[in-house]
């Protein structure tokens, strides 16, 4: 069940121009979070911006002991200006968890999964990459950007699955692989490793070819679906993805983790 | 002092003013976590249809300035459904519950209504006949005087429920179109629905709303509806009417109260803030408190307007 409440933001940390984690206060909101969950946070005042913005919740951690929510954001408008402006504090009106969060118990120490990020979709996997190494289950990252400066959490995700298990792709080559994140997991799968599930979260052409890399392999993939939404919690229909079986599922409420198959990437 | 909320829109008792707009509100229960719903005036849920309807492509929404556009199409999960899965619940709850109802022809209108009947548990049908995001039906009816009033005369024999109908901004004249719809057999009129607006992706030069236009709604529109409110309740005094457009504080309540509406609906600020209804009504019976009001029924239709200067040549 979502809560409604206002969080004390502890800090910001900027990573470049462009980039920061916020951290709040975990409130209710962080007891209940799990890894691809959400929350709609009031960015503004009054009707700049109108509408709450949805985030991924990238971690529950803690800063100098305060229990905290870490949002990693890129600034795309108004809303990711804004909340990244906030002074160590004030209150921030948060709607959350939300979503349908990625599944995780069925998982077993015998199991490898793969988790695939393109740009700003690092964030629901760096928290999924903490709850995965808590339970010593092997994850292989593969993350992808434009370059260099959209790879973000490094060590942290190195740290987590193992620097060997992370691998780069980067379109400009200035880290990693210069090409696409899908071809270095491929490779991965046609070197024989075998994927209990991939996670994914990334944009839309992203997406597009990580489904039909994993229908050739017959695996399982799971995706965080990013859109843009008014509620969050499944009222405005705002929201919706078309689905293969030709209707219309809630991002917000039916996902945002939802099985790679279930979406028509065709219509997307 | 205890304030007395109640009001009474013709045979419609309801406790208090604050109620929810359709489309905004879902069926009710998704806001049973964040507000009591036996505490709101009423519930008008999402526009119900014969059939399950998906409602339209994506992008359906994109926000604008001070208020969205929405395109969402409709989609619900259709009459029976309502009645089996919702309904029950909303009843459980106390909730207040008005049926909001859609068609493409007039057949469908009557269907529906025929279907939910004159059901206790409901207190009120709303016509929907002006969403601007459906090709048939819809708007085509609010749009119309004429086509108005043979629709609303059909579903007025379908049932002995309160018929609410909700008007449309987008017709030329709004008060020939409510006094259509009352002279029909409207015994309540809930306006305003959204107006038809565009809103453009640059980089793509296309509309950001898969329909291409979509309905602005939030307090953009707010002047716009309190003056159709005003317009309305001065050509029709006797007719009861749920004021909407953009309300977000008690302060916006209070206008619409004072502009001619007997009680409220909020919408999209639902949106923004799923406790607002709730607060609402909190809120308004403090200001009323505050203020020596003790009977809410006390600020309706109380606008006090100057005469209009003719023009002057200097």
């Amino acid at each position: 069940m979502a809560v409604n409440e206002s969080l004390r933001v502890i800090k910001t940390v900027r990573y470049d121009a462009l980039h920061y984690s916020v951290f709040l206060q975990a409130g209710r909101i962080g007891e209940k979070a799990q890894p691809g969950h959400f929350a709609m946070i009031q960015t503004g005042e009054g009707s700049r911006p109108f509408l709450r913005r949805a985030f991924s919740i990238a971690d529950v951690n803690s800063v100098s002991g305060v229990p905290c929510i870490e949002f990693v954001v890129k600034v795309v408008g108004l809303g990711t200006r804004l909340l990244g402006q906030f002074s160590e504090g004030a209150q921030v009106p948060v709607l959350g968890p939300l979503g349908v969060p990625f599944p995780l118990k069925d998982l077993s120490r015998h199991d490898r999964v793969a988790l695939v990020a393109g740009g700003i979709g690092l964030a629901p996997l760096l928290f999924l990459a903490h709850r995965l190494s808590e339970k010593h289950i092997q994850a292989d990252l593969f993350y992808g950007g434009r370059n260099e400066v959209d790879i973000l959490k490094r060590p942290e995700f190195e740290r987590l699955l193992g620097a060997p298990r992370c691998r780069y792709a980067t379109d400009d080559g200035s880290l990693g692989r210069k090409g696409r994140v899908t071809d270095l997991l491929e490779k991965s799968i046609e070197s024989g490793v075998v994927y209990r599930r991939v996670y994914a979260c990334g944009p839309v052409p992203m997406f597009k070819t990580l489904s039909a890399l994993l229908d050739a392999a017959r695996l399982e993939g799971i995706f965080a679906l990013e859109s843009e939404m008014a509620c969050g919690f499944g009222v405005c229909l705002g929201c919706v993805a078309p689905t293969i079986d030709g209707r219309f599922a809630t991002v917000c409420s039916e996902g945002p983790c939802l099985p790679h198959t279930v979406i028509d990437w065709e219509k997307m | 002092m205890s304030v007395d909320l109640a009001v009474k829109l013709g045979s419609l008792k309801l406790r208090n003013p604050i109620a929810t707009a359709s489309g905004t509100f879902g069926y009710g229960l998704e806001f049973a976590s964040f507000v009591n719903l036996k505490s709101l005036g009423a519930i008008s849920v999402k526009g119900l249809s014969l059939r399950p309807c998906l409602g339209n492509p994506p992008p359906r929404i994109c926000e604008t300035d001070a208020g969205m556009l929405n395109a969402i199409g409709l989609q619900n999960v259709g009459v029976e459904a309502f009645l089996s899965e919702k309904l029950p619940e909303l009843h459980r709850l106390g909730a207040t519950v008005i049926a909001n109802v859609w068609g493409d022809t007039e057949e469908d209108y009557e269907a529906v209504i025929t279907r939910l009947g004159d059901d206790p548990r409901l207190a009120a049908i709303e016509l929907n006949v002006s969403c601007p995001n459906v090709v048939k039906g819809g708007m085509v009816f609010g749009n119309d005087p004429q086509a108005l009033a043979l629709l609303v005369k059909r579903v007025r024999a379908c049932t002995r429920l309160p018929l609410i109908v909700k008007l449309s901004p987008n017709a030329g004249d709004v008060v020939a179109t409510a006094a259509a719809a009352v002279e029909a057999g409207a015994d309540i009129l809930s306006m305003i629905n959204t107006i038809v607006g565009l809103s453009i992706d640059l980089e793509k030069r296309e509309p950001k709303i898969g329909f291409t236009t979509g309905g602005l709604s939030g307090p953009a529109i707010r002047p716009i509806a309190l003056r159709m409110v005003w317009e309305v309740r001065r050509a029709l005094p006797g007719v009861p009417i749920f004021g909407m457009g953009g309300i977000e504080t008690v302060e916006n309540v209070l206008e619409f109260l004072i502009a001619g509406a007997d009680a409220i609906q909020v919408g999209t600020a639902n949106f923004r803030d799923p406790t607002v209804s709730g607060r609402l009504v909190r809120d308004l019976e403090k200001w009323c408190d505050r203020n020596g009001v003790e009977k809410v029924t006390e600020l309706t239709a109380t606008l006090k307007t100057r005469p209009r200067p003719e023009h002057r040549y200097a």
